[in-house]
């Protein structure tokens, strides 16, 4: 069933000489559950993709529909909530908030909707995260590994179909990556959600679905495991 | 970049929305201080005149024989020194021009740089013993000129003639008193025979020199010379206004200045340093990875100084300049006002106090406030900032509380109150406003009550019939009406009629009211029709407290064996006139037809007349010419327009000063709380732009800055309202209470004032930051740094 669907995407950053074309033309599709990785060389476009698919940005042509609903149609408050309850996003730097918890930075994306997030839901992300007994520790109270462990759980918890992430392994060890790494791959083999990650190293590609290369702005796939 | 110094200015560079405000912070803060200050100093400097003009500018007066005299000159403090005596100044011991009653003084040419108001308006001074200068007054009315002969009768009747050499301005009591004065020399003053004793004194009076010990010099004086407590003068006004007064009521009055000021100072250090802790995230992080390229802390030391002098250089100058051209303005507005009073004050004056005060508080509190994020990132390790993890989270003491409030306010409450630091300087700024709000409206109720304001009534000349009988024909108020120069003319008859009372037959104060009066009198009409008065139907009486009059519909009057009824038509809580009324049961107002039925009389005893603006001697002159051709000789005249000038000046400049002082203390409160949250929020922008990304909208970021600014106004407001009643209080005690004895009151109009400056302060700080998130592309937000 397909998730997500990229048609014709195009971005231009700058003017005159300054111009620089960061999507050439960009078109793909991806399945529910399927797990993607993005490969390509710093400045090639990478993360403007993602930024675009998630609609933190604006494409200056062509489409992006996620569960079949056109992104850049709606109307800024529109897709702001849409986003919330259908992209989870993974940053390289975590941007989790200095004055929630644990618990309250995985439930946020629900708190915005001011719905009172399931109990059972936190208690098996807590679980699965390895975060149960940190549950109360403040973002400051936590290596960068758990960090990110929890922005995963935050990328989860409202069961997005698509989950973005940008470089989540960057600021990590190779051990920290590692279990960041499975934790996706659970996201998509057990919850069904379709994960398209960012990465520079090659050996996290290993485990994706499929793998594409950006390279100037253009898109291409290089195939992956399953594929 | 040649030198690790240059990072400054291209730090200021990237961070040019942050600095701008910065800036902005200290410009308000110092422009605070030196308005506050600077306004204070004009203040001073405005009342200094209107005291050296209404009472000289001498510090001291002794009274002394020759010999005192000369030890008093020989004294180092004593700058200036003058001899003055004067005779007749009640005008009732017999020193007489022409049968009418003259008041003599006598004194040193020296006494004139004291005395600016004794202005020579022709000719010159006496110097010789059968010489002597007259005023105004004895000019117009006995038509002489420089160089006649004028002839004194003294009480014994021996007949002194006197060479007049000067004219010289009439003083406001002379004006007001229609009286003669001439002055003579103080030889000549000698050889004035008197009847007693105590008629021979003579003042000397002192002005000392710069940084004289005034009460102490004094004390010393008394000691040298014998004299007793009734023996020495102090020029209280001037001598308070040189802070040398020892006057126990000046004390607390200097008491409630030294708060002020320091209020003020506080203020502005606060505000300074609330703004650069919105900062101190980021630049903390900034100087921390300076500490791990290599930085000392020496080196970390020098850039934040020289950040923050670069701040101060363009800061301090702006908020100084912008300061005196208020004071400037309020300068030049006091001279327009009153020209004639204020032309000693200097439009561009300087106040150096001002300026020192605006310098001093700006450059010290940027620099102590600089530093403590330097001094925060030389205690994060090297390791720490290198690994990563050091600025990725800013470090929260406590979780923000989502189960009371909704996320996005609960977020905003707790970046208001999370840091304890933050939340203090930032609310605290705010409490400070108010308390400075508070504190310096104390100063506008002691200003109503210290100052008399001139009333639309109060005349600029009257003309009463000397014997207290309505002499003054009625129809000359539309003949001086006519007169150029004259605004407007109303007159009241004065007469007395039998009420009888429970306690026997008393005596009942009656006038006459115009028009004009009517007009006036109908804003303070507490109970009744005053149409009713107007048409004759009755009367309007007084209120007095436990007035035996009180609570009657009629009154049973009687004159001259007429007996009659009045209906009382309605109470005035004040009248101008007759307020004691003596022994009298009351005081009773009533229509020109009336008051001439009950009477039998169609004059009146007073007649005021108010002049235009621009009106001269001339035509004061021409009014009294009329009143004289209509009425003859039983009437005398007065004329108030010095007095009334000096009490307009002395009102117009105190009441400019404090609504000035209160106005920019609001506008800088306002400006203040603006500044600070949308510093705040851009200091935040980083994270707002993660919260974005989350999926956060922008309505609910524009709760969460409102959460932050409501928690910061609520507590501010709650600081500031419960230390600043208690202040409130204390001042009001001080100033007023301790003088006039009005008792303290919760003062709810500066409250709600306050409360509408807040309001007005919060709509227009989320406004701001509203706009500046609504146009933040997420991206570019989270990217950024």
């Amino acid at each position: 069933m397909e998730i997500v669907r990229v048609e014709n995407l195009c971005k231009t950053y700058g003017k005159g000489e300054a111009r620089v074309e960061a999507l050439k033309q960009v078109s793909f599709s991806m399945n529910r559950g399927e797990f993607g990785a993005v490969v390509g060389e710093s400045g090639s476009g990478k993360s403007t993709l993602l930024n675009c698919m998630g609609g933190l940005d604006k494409a200056d042509g062509g489409k992006v529909f996620l569960n079949g609903r056109d992104l850049f149609a709606m109307g800024e408050k529109e897709r702001t909530v849409f986003r919330r309850q259908n992209v989870g996003f993974i940053f390289q730097s975590f941007h989790l908030i200095p004055e929630l918890t644990v618990e309250q930075n995985m439930i946020f994306p629900l708190l915005l909707d001011y719905k009172k997030p399931d109990q059972e839901r936190v208690e098996e992300l807590l679980e699965v995260l390895g975060l149960e007994n940190r549950r109360r520790h403040l973002p400051g109270q936590l290596s960068g590994g758990q960090q990110q462990r929890v922005a995963i759980g935050r990328a989860l918890m409202a069961r997005p179909a698509l989950v973005l992430a940008d470089e989540p392994t960057g600021n990590l060890d190779s051990r920290n990556s590692q279990d960041v790494l499975e934790l996706l791959c659970q996201a998509s083999r057990r919850y069904q959600q379709t994960v398209l990650m960012i990465t520079h190293n090659m050996n996290l590609t290993a485990v994706a679905d499929r793998v594409f290369r950006v390279t100037d702005g253009m898109l291409c796939e290089l195939g992956g495991e399953r594929s | 970049m040649r030198h690790y110094l240059d990072l400054v200015s291209i730090s200021a560079r990237e961070h040019k929305r942050q600095n701008k405000m910065t800036r902005l912070c200290i410009v308000l803060a110092v422009f605070l201080v030196t308005v506050i200050f600077g306004m204070a100093d004009m203040e001073m400097r405005s009342q200094m005149l209107q005291a050296v003009r209404s009472d000289g500018s001498w510090h001291a007066g002794f009274v002394a024989n020759e010999e005192q005299g000369a030890i008093l000159a020989a004294r180092p403090e004593v700058k200036r020194i003058a001899r003055y005596g004067a005779l007749n100044y009640y005008r009732q011991d017999g020193y007489q021009i022409e049968g009418e009653e003259t008041l003599i003084c006598g004194f040193d040419p020296e006494l004139l740089e004291m005395f600016p108001a004794v202005e020579l308006l022709e000719g010159e001074l006496p110097l010789e013993k059968q010489q002597a200068a007259v005023s105004e007054t004895v000019r117009r009315r006995l038509g002489v000129q420089v160089g006649d002969t004028l002839t004194l009768t003294a009480p014994g009747g021996e007949a002194l003639s006197y060479e007049i050499t000067g004219i010289t301005r009439d003083t406001a009591l002379l004006a007001e008193k229609d009286a003669l004065g001439i002055s003579l020399s103080m030889e000549g003053f000698e050889a004035l025979p008197r009847e007693d004793a105590k008629a021979q004194e003579e003042l000397y009076y002192v002005t000392f020199r710069s940084f004289t010990n005034i009460q102490r010099t004094i004390r010393e004086i008394q000691g040298q010379l014998g004299l007793g407590e009734d023996e020495v003068r102090q020029n209280a006004k001037v001598l308070m206004l040189l802070f040398q007064s020892r006057d126990s009521y000046l004390m607390q009055f200097y008491f409630v200045a030294v708060v002020l000021a320091v209020l003020v100072l506080v203020a502005g250090v606060l505000m300074i340093t609330a703004s650069m802790n919105s900062s101190i995230a980021r630049r903390t992080e900034f100087f921390g990875m300076l500490r791990c390229l290599g930085a000392t802390r020496g080196q970390v030391i020098r850039f934040v100084r020289k950040e923050a002098l670069g701040w101060c250089r363009q800061a301090i100058p702006l908020g100084v300049l912008g300061g005196s051209v208020v004071v400037w303005g309020l300068c030049a507005l006091l001279r327009f006002l009153s020209p004639g009073l204020f032309e000693g004050l200097p439009v561009f004056g300087v106040s150096y106090m001002a300026i020192l005060a605006g310098i001093l508080v700006g450059l010290i509190t940027v620099l102590l406030a600089a530093r403590a994020p330097a001094r925060r990132a030389a205690q994060v390790s090297p390791l720490t900032a290198v690994s990563g993890n050091g600025g990725s989270v800013q470090p929260a003491g406590r979780a923000a509380n989502t189960k009371i409030f909704k996320v996005d306010v609960a977020l905003g409450i707790h970046y208001a109150s999370g840091s304890k630091r933050n939340f203090f300087l930032v609310s605290g700024s705010f409490a400070f406003s108010i308390i400075l709000f508070l504190a310096f409206s104390t100063a506008v109720d002691f200003m109503h009550h210290a100052l008399t304001p001139l009333q639309p009534w109060a005349p600029d000349v009257y003309a009463y019939s000397k014997e207290q009988k309505n002499l003054i024909p009625r129809g000359i108020r539309e003949k001086i009406k006519d007169c150029p120069g004259v605004k407007r003319v109303f007159g009241r008859g004065f007469g007395e009629l039998a009420v009888t009372t429970e306690e026997g037959e008393e005596t009942l104060i009656l006038l006459s009211y115009d028009e004009q009066q009517f007009a006036w009198a109908g804003d303070s009409l507490i109970e009744g029709k005053l149409e009713d008065v107007i048409a004759g139907k009755g009367i309007l009486l007084a209120f007095r407290e436990e007035s035996i009059l009180a609570g009657r519909d009629r009154l049973s009057v009687r004159r001259e064996g007429n007996a009659q009824e009045l209906l009382v038509c309605g109470i005035l809580e004040n009248i101008p006139y007759y307020s004691e009324a003596g022994g009298a049961a009351g005081v009773a107002i009533c229509s020109e037809e009336l008051f001439s039925r009950l009477t039998g009389e169609t004059g009146y005893g007073v007649l005021d007349i108010q002049m235009e603006g621009n009106a001269g001697d001339q035509q004061v002159e021409e009014v009294r010419r009329r009143v004289e051709e209509a009425c003859g000789e039983g009437i005398s005249f007065s004329d108030k327009r010095i007095g009334n000038r000096e009490a307009r000046g002395a009102g117009y400049s105190m009441a400019l000063f404090l609504y000035g002082f209160l106005a920019v203390i609001g506008l800088i409160s306002f400006f203040n709380m603006v500044n600070s949250i949308a510093m705040s929020v851009s200091a935040r922008m980083r994270e707002y732009g993660a919260m974005r990304a989350i999926g956060m909208g922008t309505d609910q970021l524009i709760r969460m800055v409102l959460g932050e600014t409501l928690t910061y106004t609520v507590f501010g407001v709650l600081f500031g309202c419960v230390a600043g009643i208690p202040l409130n209080r204390k001042l009001f005690t001080s100033l007023v209470t301790s003088r006039w004895g009005e008792a303290w009151r919760l003062p709810v109009g500066e409250l709600v004032m306050m409360a509408g400056i807040v309001l007005a302060a919060v709509c227009l700080a989320v406004l701001g930051p509203a706009r500046q998130i609504r146009r933040m592309t997420v991206v570019d937000t989270i990217g950024a740094e």
